[in-house]
């Protein structure tokens, strides 16, 4: 079958500097054909000039990943047939949220940045014992889908917080300081929750779900963000608005069984930022929408929601 | 078609209006809602930043009351539609989860068995009532308006657990823009994150992302957004002000809520929608396509 495969392009060296265009290729595509296989065969046939990050072609290097549609996906991993019968059209970008160099290759520079600043390796506080470590089974689960992170950047690339935050952690990053923090062998684990647990760090996930629902490889980077926050709290790291917000949100739920707006809102941002709220307030207040504190009365059931609480709490 | 309502917190107090008009709306549709009075706060997914078998448990609780009621649940927010659905999905793949929420859900005489269903009011709108059925009872088209469909995170995210539609081409809310004779407006962010839980956390991301999805509609055209989750509807439209300020841009783009729209396309009036809770009032736009 022929198809357009259209592909955003830009050349530093062209006298536009690296402004985008979109170029299209007339392709003819057979049932089981990858991206990667589709790029390869333009640049072989059409276009050498195209340029593309590629190595394995088994989705394990995680250099072919690109945005399809919209969409961002490894090349090798993706199959041009099954992308066109969904969009009756096949657009290749380069991964967003990155610089471009050329075509569709971008800089990763700031991902490897991220990844080195969180010190990617075991730090134990001792030599291993005479045998080795002897780890469970429990154990490597507990950190097994964070140690299959191929580095593809895609999850950085769908990531709402790092489009509003360059400097964000980042889900790879967020994911692999998981990987260590999870580690039984572990000793810095918290040095490590404490240095993301400031600004650009785990708190600010605005929980989009579009790294856990994109990752390659099932990493799941917005499910161990949460794990990191939770280790976050139990380490008694706590004097941040994202820790104080979920505290306040347990807070509410074990008094009236539902979330007390106005409370909750004071109690994150403390009393000086909830001052500078007074504002806003007055003005939902004029359109009938201030969610007053305590007028209404806890949940049918309050209690139940209570037992359940101290009943989780017990075990913990 | 009978469902246990879960309207969620948002919907009880700062986005009354989306409540209200729901039901309204719910009756025309012949769709018949019991009120899960009893039922906790889904938590946001923050329960899951505190515990993981908290929010397990607080949510099984839901899920196990409305298996009680004998009836699928039907919430009226993307959030509390992502994370019971999450709940679900978990508890419903691991049977050691699932023997230890319900080990204390025992205590208070309750057991989650993995039969109920969760749906989002744009679902049942689209699967259970159906467009044709819209269409038949549109009494006012609203002609000309130029309306983005934002959907918002965690009607689509993540799919495996929400099992909605598809979460790269979503097109439930344009159909029904269509449906009830508004033109839809197709932009970047139609599927993206408003921020809002980092309104109260780093409010300027929060800000940027809502500049960012409002310009990136009006920027295609767009005079008006809708949506069907009231914590996506706080921060369009409450928040508006400050994300202005956050992209240097007076934005002026009223924001509806799911029901508020498809109810005033049914002949509902403006005030029975509560189009004045709205921080930016529709009122300029309706008057300009003249449906005020």
């Amino acid at each position: 079958m022929r198809i357009k495969v259209k592909i955003k392009r830009c050349d530093p060296t062209g006298r536009g500097g690296c402004e985008p265009y979109l170029q299209a290729y007339d392709v003819d595509v057979k049932e089981g054909m990858t991206i990667l296989e589709t790029l390869m065969w333009i640049k072989e046939n059409l276009d050498g000039t195209l340029s593309f990050r590629r190595s394995c072609r088994s989705a394990i290097c995680g250099s072919c990943a690109l945005v399809v549609n919209g969409t961002p996906k490894l090349a090798c991993k993706t199959q041009i047939l099954r992308e066109y019968e969904g969009a009756r059209e096949v657009v290749l970008s380069p991964l967003s949220n990155f610089r471009v160099i050329k075509d569709l290759v971008v800089d990763l520079s700031p991902l490897w940045d991220k990844i080195g600043r969180i010190e990617p390796w075991l730090q134990p506080g001792s030599e291993p014992p005479e045998g080795g470590w002897i780890i469970t089974k429990d154990e490597v689960e507990r950190i097994d889908r964070e140690s299959r992170c191929i580095l593809c950047g895609i999850c950085n690339s769908g990531c709402n917080s790092q489009e509003v935050d360059p400097e964000f952690i980042g889900p790879s990053a967020a994911a692999k300081v998981y990987r260590f923090v999870g580690d039984v062998r572990e000793d810095g684990k918290r040095r490590r929750l404490e240095r993301v647990s400031g600004p650009h760090g785990i708190w600010d996930c605005s929980r989009c779900v579009m790294c856990n629902e994109y990752c390659p490889k099932r990493v799941e980077p917005m499910t161990s963000i949460e794990k990191l926050r939770v280790e976050a709290i139990r380490e008694g790291l706590v004097d941040n608005a994202g820790a104080r917000h979920v505290e306040a949100l347990v807070d509410s739920v074990n008094r009236v069984g539902r979330l007390d707006e106005a409370v909750y809102t004071f109690r994150s941002l403390g009393f000086l930022r909830s001052i500078g709220m007074i504002p806003l307030g007055i003005r939902l207040e004029l359109h009938g929408k201030m969610p007053l504190p305590h007028i209404f009365p806890a949940i049918e059931g309050i209690e139940e929601v209570r037992e359940l609480i101290r009943a989780v709490e017990e075990e913990e | 078609m009978r469902f246990a309502f879960y309207p969620g917190c948002a919907a009880l107090a700062i986005a009354k209006e989306a409540y209200r008009s729901t039901l309204l709306l719910a009756e025309r549709l012949g769709l018949e809602l019991v009120e899960m009075v009893r039922a906790n706060c889904c938590g946001a997914g923050l329960f899951n930043d505190k515990n993981r078998e908290l929010n397990l448990t607080l949510n099984g609780r839901t899920l196990a009351q409305a298996e009680e009621m004998g009836l699928p649940i039907m919430t009226i927010c993307n959030t509390c539609f992502m994370v019971l659905n999450r709940a679900r999905a978990e508890l419903d793949r691991d049977d050691y989860l699932r023997d230890k929420v319900n080990h204390h859900l025992a205590r208070i005489g309750l057991r989650y068995r993995g039969e109920v269903k969760v749906k989002h009011l744009l679902q049942v709108v689209v699967e259970d009532v159906g467009i044709d059925r819209v269409k038949g009872l549109v009494r006012r088209p609203l002609r000309r308006l130029q309306v983005g469909a934002f959907y918002g995170c965690h009607i689509l995210r993540p799919s495996e657990a929400v099992a909605f539609e598809d979460p790269d081409r979503p097109r439930s809310l344009d159909d029904l823009i269509l449906a009830i004779g508004a033109e839809p407006v197709d932009y970047e962010g139609r599927t993206k994150c408003c921020g809002f839980q980092l309104d109260l956390v780093s409010p300027h991301l929060a800000y940027r992302m809502i500049g960012k999805r409002i310009m990136e509609c009006r920027d295609r055209g767009g005079e008006t957004m809708i949506t069907g989750c009231p914590l996506c509807h706080i921060n369009l439209d409450s928040y508006q002000g400050y994300a202005g300020k956050e992209v240097g841009f007076k934005l002026d783009m009223p924001t509806f809520h799911l029901s508020q729209l498809l109810g005033f396309a049914m002949g509902f009036s403006e005030e029975e929608m509560g189009f004045a809770k709205h921080l930016v009032s529709p009122e300029r736009v309706l008057k300009d396509r003249g449906l005020l």
